[in-house]
């Protein structure tokens, strides 16, 4: 039986912002809910206006699957990390005497992490899933390059290994490890 | 029942329908309306979330099958979803008695 042209729009409403393996799942138990109105003695409108009613706001839905989207919840879990690690950094580059980095490096460093910032926020906040997906990745992205360029600017300087400078690296390595594992799941479609 | 009374509930009540064994989405759905006599009164797309974020906490698993020439997306309680389900029916009892003992007045039970 045809699909009623109610349930393709209401379907493609919801294609346009989640992936299709998600629009898929939505598609069959829309199409198992228009079915038992169907068996109910509905006639077929009625019976697809009762499915996609009792389906509810496509916005509600795409809302609920924002909030589960792995890269939202990844960029929340790095955003509550970030400020422990970037005081581990603060304080192993204190101690180390290791500020004397030039200006432009510094302002370059500062910039890219303003940018990663904003885009796990804009992930964490979002409530459009494919928006929150795509931020969420370039943050995981951008973590991840920062975390490395800090690693291995301070062993390519040469900074005297110290615990606290230890501690910092081994929190930003443990942060590149959980950025990477989180990309799969967020690049999935 | 309204969403906003279910909130903290509906994942108990979501692992407690697949204890039975595996379902789908809508099936799901058709059991919860079975078991809460059709009081249950949620937006039914919502609840495809609330088994995905169930899915990430590693409480039920999800695996494609071909059903009819259409692909179904079913779901299964994991052993911690087991275990996570008897955990909160526990807690479930204990507040349960403990509201009733307090609107309604007579000693609270013991938790067990």
């Amino acid at each position: 039986m045809p699909e009623p042209r109610l349930i393709s729009s209401y379907l493609d409403v919801l294609a346009a912002q989640l992936p299709a393996s998600i629009v898929e799942e939505l598609g069959d138990g829309l199409a198992e809910t228009h079915r038992s109105y169907l068996r109910q003695g509905l006639a077929p409108d009625l019976a697809a206006r009762s499915a996609v009613a009792e389906f509810g706001d496509p916005e509600l839905i795409v809302a609920g699957f924002a909030r589960v989207n792995p890269a939202r919840r990844a960029a929340r879990r790095l955003l509550g990390v970030g400020p422990a690690v970037g005081a581990c950094w603060v304080a192993a580059l204190v101690t180390s005497r290791a500020w004397a980095v030039p200006l432009p490096a510094r302002m370059l460093a500062g910039l890219v992490l303003a940018a990663v910032i904003a885009l796990l926020a804009t992930s964490a906040l979002g409530t459009r899933y494919r928006l929150a997906a795509r931020t969420g990745a370039m943050g995981l992205f951008g973590i991840i390059a920062l975390d490395a360029s800090l690693i291995a600017g301070v062993a390519l300087a040469g900074v005297p290994l110290t615990w606290v400078l230890g501690l910092a690296m081994a929190a930003s390595a443990a942060r590149i490890c959980y950025a990477a594992r989180a990309l799969r799941p967020a690049l999935a479609r | 029942m309204r969403a906003e009374e279910l909130k903290g509930h509906l994942d108990a009540m979501l692992l407690a329908a697949l204890e039975g064994g595996p379902q789908h989405g809508y099936a799901v759905i058709e059991a919860l309306r079975q078991s809460t006599g059709g009081r249950l009164d949620l937006p039914t797309g919502t609840i495809y979330p609330a088994l995905r974020r169930l899915e990430q906490a590693g409480l039920i698993t999800g695996s494609w099958s071909v059903v009819g020439g259409r692909r179904r997306r079913e779901y299964r309680l994991t052993p911690a979803g087991d275990r996570a389900l008897s955990g909160r029916r526990a807690d479930w009892r204990d507040f349960s008695a403990m509201v009733t003992a307090a609107l309604e007045g007579g000693p609270c039970p013991n938790p067990a």
